[in-house]
């Protein structure tokens, strides 16, 4: 098992960056040495808190400036409206770093990223590591459901990332969504064998992997699961395992949240 | 120096350092928390209740937050209880406390077969049973609700083994003190008071019940003073020692299972919180003692202060 820690740790700051959506930061020595793209941390507001009850978990979005971590996270329910409430210098209780993280693709390997909505949380910590090893640039299909929720298309252009937007209503970027580009893209450069990474909602990350399985592509996505305690105790958070005689269920806490394609059944999500 | 209070206490013949319990389903197999502190310093772990064969659980999502509780359907997800023995329990060498097993079976001969495996292992001190989960299809819950079938179930336990047997009760049921009362007859030599409480959550948008397995055991804060409430019960009509579980957070929870009647508690929920909670009661508990001056614990236990008569009695009148 990995190192986990666990801190308290004070804010840096905590601010609204798009529709509902929030940024943010605390700094961390030990967290930050440890991290790797896609883990995640479970945070707490307080210990006093009995409700909400529960830890919530949240992948690492960015580190920066050596110790900053960053959370990204869109108000859903009373756990993040609250910690949208919290202050600067305002404490927070972490767990991590915790799961397994992204496998790095190779120097040489084209990369592509695919993000719906909240989904471009890890991928931008991922992109910030590949960025330090790839030799070829990376592609990025970015999509949310209207142009209020975009974000952070600039810190991504910084990344010099060939990004494509996609909005479902039209509002901003190409009409539709991410996985609709994802055929023309498979059409172009399938010789090339990308290495997939995808985070977004199930039925997108459904679309991806079962269209890099049929193209025969290593993909990558990072799933969410109802996790209570995020170190493989409580067995909330399984995911139906694809032909596993020893392992019905995989726990996103333990075993992902970062899967290859075809360790999940895609049939029952 | 001043001298440190006695927090030992005794379960049915098991002496232990602490009262403070690891409840199973919430400390997996014994050492998922070492990363956060030594196990040893717990009074006793109990470790993910276990059946003869392996079992998949429940399709997710299964697992809900409602306010201050735990909705839960894991479908007693386990390796078996031959993989635990030849292949986790090894690996435990180094916990220096007492660990129990929590069994679950499909039918009373599958529980009598597995108190007799665990009668050959020495590591193992104990075995709760659990009559008690709402989750599984078949549920060892209706072993629970049935006096008669729950007096079978110790009975056939006790008979396959020479470690004490626990059982765990249900709080889903009519008079918790009546089933308490046929399992101290059947030769428990503990009782632990509570399993979840039965529960639902609905999603208004879908329409759908937010688990796949429409029903769930709640647990964590929500359900103390109910389980405070069917602890002081069974303290009220039997003899044997009761182990106090149900939303326990801290050493003050802790302390109010203690002062209605429980020798011991079990932290559930709270170690998916806090992983340290059970140690920081263990702390907190040892202060707490200090401060008030209770040199052994076993002062406290039962010390509610009534003003005359217990209504919560039943049947005989109890001997003091």
């Amino acid at each position: 098992m990995n190192e986990v820690l666990e801190e308290t740790v004070s804010i840096k700051f905590n601010r609204q960056i798009g529709k509902d959506t929030w940024l943010m930061g605390f700094r961390s020595d030990n967290l930050a040495s440890l991290a790797k793209p896609g883990q995640f941390l479970m945070v707490h507001l307080g210990r006093t808190t009995k409700d909400p009850l529960l830890r919530r978990p949240f992948s690492i979005h960015r580190i920066q400036d050596k110790n900053q971590l960053m959370l990204l996270y869109k108000i859903v329910g009373k756990g993040t409206l609250l910690l949208s409430c919290l202050k600067e210098d305002d404490s927070i209780s972490v767990i991590g770093p915790l799961g397994n993280g992204f496998t790095i693709s190779k120097p040489h390997e084209k990369t592509l990223l695919i993000a719906g909505g909240m989904g471009v949380a890890p991928l931008f910590f991922l992109a910030q590591s590949l960025n330090k090893v790839q030799k070829q640039k990376i592609t990025m299909f970015l999509g949310f459901t209207t142009s209020q929720e975009v974000i952070l298309i600039n810190e991504l252009k910084d990344l010099n990332i060939d990004l494509s937007l996609t909005t479902e209503d039209g509002s901003l970027g190409i009409t539709g969504i991410v996985t609709d580009l994802l055929d023309e893209y498979l059409d172009r450069e399938l010789n090339s064998k990308p290495v997939i990474y995808a985070c977004g909602p199930i039925l997108m990350l459904k679309k991806v992997a079962q269209m890099a399985i049929a193209s025969n592509l290593r993909c990558y996505v990072s799933l969410e699961g109802h996790m209570a305690c995020s170190l493989g105790i409580c067995q909330g958070c399984a995911v139906k395992a694809n032909n596993n005689k020893n392992k019905p269920y995989y726990y996103v806490c333990q075993d992902g949240p970062v899967f290859s394609s075809e360790m999940i059944d895609w049939q029952v999500m | 120096m001043v001298s440190q209070p006695d927090l030992s206490v005794n379960i049915g013949g098991l002496k232990i350092k602490n009262p403070v319990i690891t409840a199973s389903g919430t400390f997996g197999y014994g050492n998922e928390l070492i990363p956060f502190y030594d196990p040893s310093l717990l009074g006793v772990i109990i470790v993910k209740g276990l059946s003869i064969q392996p079992m998949p659980g429940n399709p997710p999502p299964r697992i809900i937050e409602t306010p201050c509780g735990l909705l839960n359907a894991i479908g007693l997800a386990n390796i078996g209880i031959e993989t635990f023995i030849e292949e986790k329990l090894p690996s435990l060498v180094k916990i220096k406390t007492p660990i129990i097993t929590n069994i679950y079976g499909h039918s009373i001969k599958e529980y009598a077969e597995m108190a007799k495996r665990i009668e050959s292992v020495d590591r193992i001190a104990a075995i709760e049973i659990n009559i008690s989960c709402p989750n599984v299809e078949k549920g060892g819950m209706a072993f629970g609700t049935d006096p008669d079938a729950a007096a079978r179930v110790t009975d056939q336990v006790v008979k396959n083994t020479t470690k004490p047997v626990i059982v765990k009760l249900t709080p889903n049921v009519t008079d918790v003190s009546i089933i308490a009362k046929a399992v101290e007859s059947a030769g428990a030599q503990a009782i632990s008071v509570t399993n979840t409480f039965l529960g639902m959550a609905v999603d208004v948008a879908t329409r759908q019940p937010k688990l796949t397995n429409i029903i769930g055991g709640l647990s964590g804060p929500a359900i103390k003073p109910m389980a405070l409430y069917l602890v002081h019960k069974v303290v009220t009509n039997v003899k044997i020692p009761v182990i106090g579980v149900g939303g326990i957070m801290d050493y003050q929870d802790a302390l109010e299972f203690i002062i209605v009647g429980a020798s011991a508690i079990q932290v559930g929920t709270a170690n998916f919180i806090n992983p340290k909670t059970a140690i920081d009661i263990v702390r907190d508990l040892t202060d707490y003692c200090l401060k008030e001056k209770v040199s052994n614990i076993n002062q406290i236990i039962g010390s509610l202060k009534t003003n005359g008569e217990n209504y919560e009695k039943s049947g005989d009148k109890k001997n003091k």
